[in-house]
């Protein structure tokens, strides 16, 4: 514990350095923007931006992607609140109670619980994140290739089971991702696979063009003509404090949606839609008044702002710890990690500290700037929310098609961000889900090459899965889940699904 | 309503058929190698055999399911969309043959104007607005280097 102290008081020391501080306010304050934006998620932001930070030291540049994913939660709620449109998916919920408060006249209020719980609950999830990563680096030292297939495979089966409509369908997008991850060079003998003859695919499909395609571009085809004209609810808000009787009734919800969103947030594969659906029903079940909860219920504001910043925090200790990331959102980051040399995994936290608490120190920093800024700049982001979507659209296409081609100055990145549009739109009509193809694309790679050496380690027995007892438990969880389904009532998925 | 649904579901199920039974056929070539060392084709051959059998379990599920398979979306424009698709594949054609800045401009004023249905005047100011804009934010200020055409920009 005190060596996590003192470690936390050298990464302050980074974080607090200009340039970083500089990335950082960058960091959180494009986050917030495409939070507030509807159409445009931290993901593709993470992907357009990433050319950008390849001139950037990898701390400054990691602080500023960091700062887009916690960013995105804050300004996600401020849609929701006032527009009745989530900005972004983990804002869904938001939208039951935060709305009905703004038409009630309270989105003051709405803006300023959402503002301080998310304050409350990333500060709770950075501590988590400073307690749990390198204790939870510590053990997976002994994680040999078979422990990391088997996790990956958890996690994978863990994202199809909380599918909202067909798992099948979810593990076949997987499938489709390991299978789309692993074109290029075969990393042993260097053979090239499904490459069609085309030199640029040799060192793979670039992840930029295909979360660009996929949640960019493929959201604004599914709008055109459809999203005309936003209507803004609120005019003048005031009262962004909330009151002492508001302040009484959130802190149960607070305290358990913080909890619940970073251990949710912890589980590869959950990231932070689920937890906040959890949270919220789980507020409704605690309350002595449930029928409030819909009606402008203030607790159902708290509690799902919380669980999704907490989720974040979460998110990023598999990422940081093990190297495995557990949403589409940190599948990026991960590839950030790679291009800029350094090995995500255990040893990242020894090998790269400065990195490591440079980065956790940064995102207190970030989340306190959030809540300074954030609720003076609650007029401004109103106004952004009055430009007009037709002028947005063509915007956020092309900043997906500079970010496409961006990465490796290549027209033929282009070609593939316009097929996956495609796709993506045609994934979305025929209701198969873009997370897993885009967590089983960045895992495919990862996946092959372990399953591959653990092939080779037992001499061809599949059993050295389950002979060692941390895989054979990822193993035997990832049954469960693929089990689950057959008894309907345990699928959470489906759940959630009639929840919406 | 419903059987043109779910035989829209079904073909969807029977094109990911294909296209496992296809990987699996590219992955045979590639080489499986043996268990003791697997091959360049290996994960693919075992991927693609898993998306075959995913593929026939949605198809079953959709001719049993009293569900709608298949999402309703609302308006879609399709002739829209298919122009919105060309003109990004007109962009990456002519980006590298005339410069990040025209071709923008270009793409722009056909998506604000004719896309967007923006009167002339705007859809031209704010397209030519959003060229040099990105151009400067791109190219002068995050050193991302953009294609240029004959004119140097």
């Amino acid at each position: 514990m005190l060596e996590s102290l003192t470690s936390l008081v050298y990464g302050f020391n980074i974080a607090l350095q200009p340039q970083n501080l500089l990335y950082c306010f960058i960091g959180v304050t494009m986050g917030t923007l495409v939070g507030v934006l509807p159409g445009i998620g931290p993901t593709a932001t993470i992907a357009l931006l990433l050319p950008a930070t390849f001139a950037l030291n990898p701390i400054s540049a990691i602080i500023m992607l960091s700062g887009i994913c916690y960013g995105a939660m804050y300004g996600g709620s401020t849609t929701s609140i006032l527009l009745n449109i989530p900005g972004e998916a983990s804002s869904v919920v938001t939208c039951f109670d935060g709305y009905q408060m703004a038409r009630q006249g309270r989105a003051g209020a709405a803006l300023g619980i959402s503002a301080f719980g998310s304050f409350i609950a990333g500060s709770f999830s950075i501590f988590g994140l400073i307690l749990l990563a390198p204790t939870l680096a510590n053990f997976a030292l002994r994680f040999g290739p078979p422990e990391y297939f088997a996790l990956m495979v958890m996690g994978l089966t863990v994202v199809a089971y909380l599918a909202r409509k067909s798992m099948a369908k979810a593990l076949m997008m997987a499938v489709v991702g390991i299978l789309l991850g692993c074109i290029g060079l075969d990393p042993i003998t260097a053979t090239p696979r499904f490459t069609f003859g085309i030199l640029e695919l040799a060192d793979g499909i670039g992840i930029a063009p295909v979360v660009m395609g996929l949640f960019g571009i493929a959201e604004v085809l599914e709008n055109l003509g459809v999203l005309t004209k936003t209507e803004v609810f609120a005019e003048k808000i005031k009262g962004l404090f909330p009151t002492r009787e508001d302040w009484k009734r959130c802190m149960g919800p607070l305290a358990r949606g913080s909890l619940l969103g970073f251990f949710l947030g912890l589980l590869p594969g959950v990231g932070a839609i689920v937890p906040q659906f959890l949270s919220y029903a789980l507020e409704k079940k605690l309350s002595r008044h449930p029928e409030r909860f819909g009606k402008g219920a203030i607790e159902g504001v708290a509690s799902p702002e919380a669980c999704n910043n907490a989720a974040v925090g979460g998110t990023f200790i598999p990422l940081l710890s093990l190297g495995i990331p557990s949403t589409a959102m940190t599948a990026i980051l991960l590839g950030a990690l790679m291009i800029y040399g350094l090995t995500p995994g255990p040893l990242l936290i020894k090998n790269s500290p400065d990195l490591f608490w440079g980065v956790i120190a940064s995102m207190y920093i970030g989340n306190l700037m959030l809540l300074i800024l954030n609720l003076p700049l609650i007029p401004l982001w109103v106004r952004v929310l009055k430009i007009p979507y037709s002028y947005l659209s063509c915007f956020i296409i092309l900043f997906c098609l500079i970010g496409a081609y961006s990465l490796n100055n290549s027209t033929t990145d282009i070609y593939v961000a316009v097929a996956f549009s495609f796709i993506g739109l045609l994934m979305k009509k025929f209701a198969f889900e873009p997370a897993p193809l885009v967590l089983a694309f960045v895992l495919g790679p990862l996946l092959e090459t372990a399953l591959r050496r653990s092939l080779i380690l037992s001499d061809g027995s599949v059993l050295i899965f389950l002979q060692r007892p941390i895989s054979a438990a990822f193993i035997l969880f990832s049954i469960v889940f693929l089990v689950a389904p057959l008894f309907s009532h345990l699928r959470l998925g489906r759940g959630l699904s009639e929840e919406d | 309503m419903k059987r043109t649904k779910t035989f829209a579901a079904g073909l969807s199920a029977l094109f990911w058929v294909a296209v496992g039974l296809l990987t699996c056929y590219g992955a045979t070539r590639l080489g499986l190698g043996s268990v003791t060392e697997p091959g360049a084709g290996f994960i693919f051959f075992w991927s693609g055999l898993i998306l075959v059998i995913l593929s026939l379990i949605v198809l079953a599920d959709s001719i049993r399911s009293s569900e709608d398979p298949v999402r309703e979306m609302g308006e879609m424009n399709w002739a829209k969309i298919a122009l919105v698709l060309l003109s990004l594949l007109l962009y990456a054609f002519f980006l590298e043959r005339l410069g990040f800045v025209l071709t923008t401009f270009v793409l722009m004023s056909f998506l604000l104007g004719c896309i967007e249905g923006i009167n002339r005047v705007r859809s031209v100011g704010v397209a030519g607005a959003a060229a040099l804009a990105s151009y400067a934010i791109f190219e002068l200020w995050l050193k991302i280097r953009l294609p240029k055409g004959p004119l140097g920009f």
